[in-house]
């Protein structure tokens, strides 16, 4: 099997389950084939009822597909979610004062932390916000950062998702899905629930205000329908109970920004945008945009909308910025970098994970080295780990990763959980959803001695 | 609340309403047109005409043929044809769409119930109906999946603005409907009085009350006697039936009121106040006068302005 080399999550290398699988494994092996197919037909029904589905670009227009859900949960021990809970606080509290840094002083860059080149020509870096500082220096409110295991089973930093990162819904609604669908997994162990997210998340969006008005109003800014995440900004304006705008319900009139509704405007104190920077404001970035909402950034420098994630905080995802993570933790919080590390732990000038990457990035990649040889250097793949997957009627190792989300309000959270995608076709290291991804329940346990 | 919101939300009123007309007035159209092809063909032949008139854009996209039933090309572009702006298809695809862009607005259940109507009317497209009884079922299923929706929203929405601007589109699609139905039958009916074929004079009337589902309750007023002015009486006046042209005028007044608040007597509000006093207090005149299709082209008309300044009202801000 092309997964051999991977590390297995279930079972150790002689094929005996591990020991927080044990309990899973022989729930499945008391259910027949038959028993097997009809839920998982019920779960694709309930799917498809309830619409969770995403929308794929480059089709016609508005083609819904349901996100495909692999029924066999992952699990991961109390212990290593400690770890990794350590690690992810850590990691997130550093990137905000890297971002903070980088727009107001740029220490780390005048003592050569890392090299400014590398921060200032990124197109993530917003010059036009040097000084402005978002209300209560959080740049971050919602980051989603993917993590994947190696072959020796160590858990590594792929990659920070600063800006809008996405997903959330389908944690929760995988949870969902999996309790209708096999309530008996759940008889066996102590998960961790996941269900107050949209209360963490309303939390630190209202701690993003302005100034500390009685009641701000939070809205959630999509760019619509077609969008492929439109699900979930519906999903969490449903869940929080807050309106979910587009860029031409918001209107910017004496540096304020107002709702239009049905009663007259109505002023709006944070936006949970999840339109990208370049989309935001066509005043100040691109002016095609339409999704965006034209003097809005104004109105931000002026600090009377609080924007969650602060414009410019894509800075910090760029993987050049990655690489430099180990010293950027080491420079603000005097920390040796906790249990995930960063994958290529030296300099280099942007990176291509080959089987990641779409054809057209890998042409312009390759143009890129073509030009400039000396700036790039080549890495052997990384292996993910593999997970039972029930697929064609039985199960299999398929790879996976994992994206948890880290909200950073009054404080920095993390939710017990996450977006734990496979790669359903075998051998395949792709786990997006858009190329024949599918997503698991992620199970955190809690530690019962605790 | 926001203005496309209330905007959608208005049109998931219109268009679920409108779905269900047309799902009635078919099952409806389709008994009479059985009941009557041997009898009076010319009959069956008009009542499926009078589909292009209460949709008054609608085209008929499938070609009628002397081999198969009458019905079928009617059937088929008013059931499935996405190419027909007035079919059910057509109607719940944009329901279902206004529902999707506002979906965080509404409760799980409404949801859920509509997209389940979406997923079997596309499923009859796909597989189509081989005959009038598969028709009927098929349309029998869409027309309860359709009252599952309205359930929901009545049961598990809270019944503040949004649901207002729903109910608010849900009453003027009804009256408008209605007032085209009647605009297109009554007349001919009105004439037809001469002629003389007693039973098949009433099984007309009784189709004009059943596409209205106004038929048990007219007897429950009056009994089975359907004597022509009762009829049009309880269709156009009656205070209590959910369908008669003065209950819809008091719906959509009520709904405007509860939005605006009592004290504001906007645009929209004037305009149904005085079509709603006509047809509450004037009731006697105008059966006296028995100008009918004048009547219901003024209401037809009343209505018409009334969505459009509800838009300028609410929508475009």
């Amino acid at each position: 099997m092309p997964e051999k080399k991977a590390f297995d999550e279930a079972f150790d290398k002689k094929g005996t389950a591990r020991q927080h699988y044990r309990p899973l494994v022989s729930i499945l092996e008391s259910f027949t084939q038959g028993e097997i197919e009809r839920r998982e037909r019920l779960q694709k029904l309930s799917l498809m009822d309830q619409g969770i589905t995403f929308t794929v670009y480059g089709q016609k227009e508005g083609t819904e597909r349901i996100f495909p859900f692999d029924f066999v949960p992952r699990v991961i021990p109390s212990r290593e979610w400690e770890r990794l809970q350590a690690g992810l606080v850590q990691r997130v509290t550093a990137l905000n004062l890297f971002i903070l840094d980088v727009y107001q002083g740029q220490k780390c860059l005048k003592d050569r932390i890392i090299p400014p080149e590398i921060v200032l020509s990124r197109k993530e870096y917003k010059r036009e916000l040097l000084n402005v500082i978002p209300p209560r220096q959080i740049f971050t409110h919602v980051v989603g950062t993917d993590i994947i295991r190696n072959g020796a089973g160590e858990y590594l930093v792929l990659e920070d998702n600063c800006r809008c990162p996405s997903g959330v819904s389908y944690v929760l609604e995988n949870r969902n899905t999996l309790n209708r669908v096999f309530p008996e997994f759940f008889k066996y162990y102590p998960v961790r629930p996941i269900k107050d997210y949209p209360t963490l998340l309303l939390d630190t969006l209202l701690h993003a205000a302005p100034r500390f008005s009685e009641k701000p109003v939070v809205v959630i800014l999509t760019p619509g329908m077609a969008n492929s995440a439109y699900f979930e900004h519906s999903f969490l304006a449903r869940e929080m109970g807050v309106v979910l705008v587009e860029g031409r319900d918001l209107i910017v009139e004496d540096n304020y920004v107002f709702m239009r509704t049905t009663q007259g405007k109505q002023k709006v104190d944070v936006i949970y945008r999840r339109v990208d920077d370049d989309f935001i404001d066509p005043l100040t970035f691109r002016r095609d945009s339409l999704l965006g909402v034209p003097g809005l950034m104004n109105v931000y420098r002026e600090g009377n909308v609080g924007l969650a994630n602060a414009p410019g905080a894509g800075v910090a995802d760029d993987k050049s910025v990655y690489a430099f993570m180990p010293e950027l933790i080491r420079y603000y919080l005097g920390e040796d970098e906790l249990v995930i590390k960063t994958t290529g732990d030296s300099g280099g000038y942007g990176m291509l994970m080959g089987p990641f990457a779409a054809k057209k990035e890998i042409e312009t990649y390759l143009a890129q080295v073509k030009k400039n040889p000396g700036n790039y250097i080549a890495q052997p793949l990384v292996e993910l780990s593999a997970h039972p997957t029930y697929s064609d009627g039985k199960f299999e190792g398929r790879r996976i990763d994992l994206r948890p989300f880290i909200l950073y309000g009054a404080s920095v959270r993390v939710l017990p959980g996450g977006l734990t995608r496979v790669a359903l076709r075998p051998g395949s290291y792709v786990v997006n959803s858009s190329q024949g991804g599918g997503s698991k329940d992620t199970w955190v346990l809690a530690d019962k001695n605790a | 609340m926001l203005s496309r919101v209330a905007d959608s939300l208005y049109w998931i009123g219109r268009y679920l309403e409108r779905a269900e007309n047309i799902t009635r007035l078919l099952l409806v159209t389709e008994d009479f047109s059985t009941e009557t092809q041997g009898l009076a063909e010319d009959l069956a032949q008009t009542a499926w005409k009078d589909m292009l008139e209460i949709f008054p854009s609608a085209q008929l996209t499938r070609e009628i043929t002397p081999f198969a039933p009458l019905s079928v090309p009617y059937l088929s572009t008013f059931f499935t044809d996405q190419a027909n702006a007035y079919s059910i298809n057509f109607s719940i695809r944009k329901a279902r769409e206004n529902a999707r862009s506002v979906r965080e607005a509404l409760t799980l259940e409404v949801f859920l119930a509509l997209n389940e109507v979406f997923r079997s009317v596309e499923a009859y497209e796909r597989k189509g109906m081989p005959d009038l009884p598969a028709f009927r079922d098929a349309l029998g299923a869409i027309h309860k999946g359709i009252f599952t929706v309205v359930g929901a929203i009545e049961h598990t929405s809270t019944h503040d603005e949004g649901w207002r601007f729903l109910k608010l589109g849900e009453s003027l699609e009804r009256s408008y409907r209605s007032a085209l139905v009647l605009r297109t039958r009554l007349p001919a009916l009105l004439a037809a009085e001469a002629r003389g074929d007693a039973p098949l004079y009433y099984t007309q009337w009784r189709m004009l009350l059943r596409g209205l589902s106004s038929l048990e309750n007219y007897r429950r007023v009056y009994g089975a006697r359907l004597e022509p002015n009762l009829v049009i009486g309880f269709l156009l006046f009656d205070a209590d039936s959910p369908r008669s042209l003065r209950y819809g005028a008091a719906a959509v007044r009520d709904y405007l009121a509860a939005i605006s608040g009592p004290a504001e007597l906007t645009a929209p509000a004037r305009i149904i106040g005085r079509l709603h006093a006509d047809l509450r207090y004037d009731d006697e005149a105008q059966m006296r006068r028995g100008d009918f299709a004048g009547l219901l082209d003024r209401v037809v008309g009343e209505l018409a302005k009334t969505h459009d300044a509800i838009a300028t009202q609410y929508f475009v801000t």
